[in-house]
């Protein structure tokens, strides 16, 4: 007579050493390869973003006859790319036969790093991209007419007494060396919420792993 | 994770949580990593237990919670092998007991869908049909019901050699 499904299951487990637990010590083994891997797959499209948006604002700010503003932010994206690059570099040395936990501290030591970084990097960046905007329409094409010049005949014609400063009128470069400097101020705050608003999510992530982790080895 | 909890809370229930994964797994690879995040979620999880049901239950409760998220996250990242997945035969990699009928009803249960799984574990385990109604979140009728056509549905399978 064929065993019922109940007694192959009662007699399967008789004396049978495979109910032994396995080892429990190689826990977030899988998990820090993903996050890590994650992460870098993040970063890279990130900067292959940047690649792509430099080489596309370039001819774009010719055809729309704001050249300067193409150039200064072409070598602006170029520079974040070099960054980029060395940054790269060395989260590819991070040694991956390290231990889960050793591997995500090095991980972690490299985000915090690279945070760093970015926000002395964003101190400057911000203050520079609002310039380029400025000097970039302010400029107008090549050899051709500057309407920023036609702004300050148009501003002086309105308040004729107006101090000026380099052609400039003194209003004028008051309001910028004040936005530069606010954006100065409050750069590396921006560049931190930029960098939350792409990693955020992992990076709370990761936090949580190493505390769980620091948990269990305790 | 403290050795005493692991020990002392774990240890005592590690038979039912490895039938468990067993049956959510088709590699040993698999299998380990499913044991290794159920027992982190159990001791993730502790503070939660209200003592309104055994322990036990609870870890039968969490751990086939456990398993069923993982399964469907591992569908989700491996869609286009999913065929290949479930079409897999009774290989090496799962003849893992010594027992070869115990090989094949484990086979058998895989077949199962991922609730009737759940169901015919617990009811394997001895479970009266109301833990198990109150595990799966269902009646106790609608369990009893069920788990006579999940026992067709393995004889059938068994009788079929599984194909």
């Amino acid at each position: 007579m064929e065993k019922s499904i109940e007694t192959i299951w009662k007699e399967g487990f008789v004396k049978d050493d495979k109910l032994i637990a396995p080892k429990v010590n190689d826990l977030y083994n899988q998990k820090s390869i993903d996050i890590v891997s994650k992460f870098k797959r993040m970063y890279k499209i990130n900067v292959i973003g940047i690649v792509l948006f430099a080489f596309i604002i370039l001819p774009v700010s010719f055809l729309v006859k704001i050249p300067y503003l193409g150039i200064m932010m072409f070598l602006l994206f170029n520079l974040i790319i070099i960054v980029n690059r060395k940054t790269i570099h060395k989260l590819n040395k991070i040694d991956n036969s390290l231990n889960s936990y050793e591997y995500l501290l090095s991980f972690k030591g490299w985000t915090d790093e690279l945070i760093a970084v970015n926000t002395k990097f964003s101190r400057f960046l911000y203050p520079y991209m609002f310039l380029t905007m400025f000097f970039g329409f302010w400029c107008g094409p090549i050899g051709g007419d500057i309407p920023g010049e036609a702004v300050v005949k148009g501003f002086v014609a309105e308040f004729p007494n107006t101090p000026m400063v380099f052609g400039f009128p003194l209003i004028f470069l008051g309001g910028m060396i004040f936005a530069m400097l606010f954006l100065a101020l409050v750069g590396g705050r921006i560049g931190k919420w930029d960098f939350n608003l792409g990693y955020g999510r992992i990076m709370r992530r990761l936090k949580t792993m190493i505390k769980d982790m620091e948990e269990l080895k305790q | 994770m403290s050795s005493d909890f692991y020990t002392n809370s774990i240890l005592p229930h590690s038979g039912i949580i490895i039938k468990i994964c067993r049956a959510y797994t088709d590699t040993q690879e698999d299998f380990e990593d499913y044991y290794q995040e159920v027992c982190l979620q159990i001791w993730k999880s502790k503070d939660r237990f209200r003592e309104e049901s055994k322990w036990s239950t609870w870890v039968y409760r969490l751990a086939l919670n456990c398993c069923l998220t993982l399964i469907k996250k591992k569908k989700n990242n491996r869609q286009n092998v999913a065929s290949d997945f479930e079409q897999k035969e009774i290989g090496e990699e799962n003849r893992v007991f010594e027992n070869e009928s115990l090989n094949l009803l484990y086979a058998a249960i895989r077949k199962l869908s991922e609730i009737d799984r759940a169901i015919i574990l617990l009811y394997l385990e001895e479970k009266p049909y109301e833990i198990i109604a109150d595990i799966i979140g269902t009646s106790r009728n609608n369990i009893a019901v069920r788990v006579t056509r999940i026992k067709e549905r393995l004889k059938i399978l068994l009788d079929g050699k599984i194909n």
